[in-house]
């Protein structure tokens, strides 16, 4: 007989830390990564010695990155691994951590993400193509722009209003890449970039790091962590595309498959969602999965968007870290930082971007392939 | 008439020609569990995992639906200057392709009939036209 994740021993997001997301620099990753990784550690207050196992997410470093930046912290001899799983890899990485300590192999656990962004290098199939050389993911998310648009009837402006709130957020987060707000006449009259999507409705190409140290109820009482401020993890799925009818998008399908298996897990439903953390790549993704995470009907997020339900401060607030279009998206690390600025939420810690009385949040990656993950933290 | 060949005869192949040009009839597959697929390949069936006899060469026409259209404005790969329009298209057998929609087509949307033809798109080195596949609206 099988178990989920919540039916094992309890684990909690006992410290969290970031380098800032931004734009390529000279800086190298292990300097990204040892920073956030201390800061993890002081936020949770403990030594490096005490974190058991190390998982480290990236997709860009190429192989075995983890060791030459980890040793600085003392080699204390603990098990690492590399996970690479596009961009769901530090999202994978933190479901790993937190089986890791949830099945009692360890009582403390770090999930690292650390991205440079190096050329992405994929592996030929041995199957031909047509043109999809052509069709960078700007372009697979413009075609899904134009089918959202027709068949809700929504304008550029409406799925536009997305990178208006995700800029107004990341403005108030020191971590994100881009900290500025942007007017929808900003936003809609930037550069073209494919079909109707402009470049500020895409995220930014950058680097940067994330870090969440977990931690099991025994870990906590034996180093002292503050039980006050650990979030649980009630929640955590992934899974991978399946055939689906023709002419259903498979991001949006995958992501209710997923988003329902870890609702059922927290035993939740979605209108008890204070925050979710999605990945918002491109503009028309926040409203395809907000509907397919069933925070509202298909076809109803504009409504819901343009009514500022999905504002810090409305009835669920979507990516108050900025999301990926502000906050940005280094690959590895994206997904650790999710969960990062959920813990901060429920925490209470978040400051100006405080969503208030935050119990309850969902953070949601989906990664080329395509893969999904889901998990569900709960104050 | 100009000697030609085609850009990826693996994925298709010329058809009978009407006053519009050449129709073209893409290389599918079809799995024993009557799924319909798009490029023949023989590693397995994504819908049942059956592989080997199971899997069969079947001919698509180049006739579908239009779901999605986008222009695309920047692209870094200079082999393929922007802008150029990618479609998104249900073929009547089933399967979904993406490809490019023919420079001279008039611009299309969502669940408009189109079809693809031949274009030429560039010269080989021994002096052939290049035909590729291209969409249009179907006339
Ligand atoms: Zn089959």
């Amino acid at each position: 007989m099988t178990r989920s994740l919540n039916e094992l021993r309890p684990v909690y997001a006992v410290g969290i830390g970031w380098h800032r997301y931004q734009n390529p620099s000279e800086t190298p990753y292990v300097e990204l990564g040892l920073t956030a990784i201390r800061a993890a550690l002081a936020d949770a207050r403990i030594e490096w010695p005490a974190v058991e196992s190390s998982y480290v997410a990236t997709a860009l470093l190429g192989m075995a990155s983890g060791r030459p930046m980890l040793r600085h912290l003392g080699a204390t001899g603990a098990p690492l691994m590399h996970v690479e799983n596009a961009s769901a890899s530090g999202s994978t990485a933190f479901r790993h951590a937190c089986i890791e300590v949830a099945s009692g192999i360890s009582d403390v656990a770090l999930a690292v993400g650390v991205d440079k962004r190096n050329p992405v290098r994929r592996s030929d199939t041995g199957i031909g193509h047509l043109a999809e050389d052509a069709i960078v993911p700007f372009t697979h998310f413009a075609l899904l722009t134009n089918e959202y648009s027709v068949r809700h009837n929504a304008s550029a402006e409406d799925i536009a209003r997305v990178a208006v709130k995700n800029h107004r957020n990341g403005a108030k987060n020191p971590n994100a890449q881009r900290q500025q707000e942007r007017t929808l006449d900003e936003v809609l009259g930037g550069k073209r970039v494919s079909g109707s999507l402009t470049a500020l409705q895409c995220t930014p190409i950058g680097e940067g790091a994330a870090a969440v140290i977990v931690a099991s109820e025994d870990g906590i009482r034996r180093l002292g962590i503050d039980a006050g401020r650990a979030i649980r993890t009630t929640a955590s799925v992934g899974r991978s595309e399946r055939v689906y009818p023709p002419g259903a998008g498979f991001d949006a399908a995958l992501t209710k498959e997923t988003a329902d298996l870890a609702l059922a897990q927290a035993k939740l439903a979605p209108k008890d969602l204070d925050i979710i953390e999605l990945h918002d790549a491109f503009t028309v993704e926040e409203l395809l999965y907000i509907e397919s995470i069933g925070l509202c009907p298909e076809g109803r997020g504009v409504r819901m968007l343009k009514e500022g339900a999905l504002d810090i401060g409305g009835q669920c607030a979507i990516n108050p870290s900025g999301g990926l279009i502000a906050m940005g998206h280094p690959i590895g690390p994206t997904g650790i930082g999710q969960i990062g600025e959920i813990v901060m939420q429920l925490r209470g810690e978040a400051g100006p971007r405080q969503h208030g009385g935050a119990r309850t949040g969902l953070a949601h990656m989906v990664g080329v392939g395509a893969v999904c993950y889901v998990h569900i933290l709960q104050k | 008439m100009q000697p030609s060949k085609l850009l990826k005869p693996g994925l298709y192949s010329e058809g009978s020609s009407d006053r519009e040009g050449a129709t073209v009839r893409l290389k599918g597959g079809r799995c024993r569990c009557g799924y319909v697929f798009f490029p023949m390949q023989t590693y397995g069936c994504e819908r049942c995992g059956s592989h080997g006899d199971a899997l069969t060469s079947c001919e698509l026409p180049a006739n579908g639906t239009l779901l999605a259209e986008a222009t695309v404005h920047l692209h870094a790969d200079k082999n393929r200057p922007a802008p150029f329009t990618i479609v998104k298209v249900a073929l009547d057998d089933g399967p979904v392709i993406r490809t490019l929609l023919a420079d001279d087509s008039a611009p299309v949307a969502p669940g408009q009939r189109v079809t693809g033809r031949l274009a030429a798109v560039g010269q080989s080195e021994s002096g052939e036209t290049v035909l590729d596949l291209r969409f249009s609206i179907a006339s």
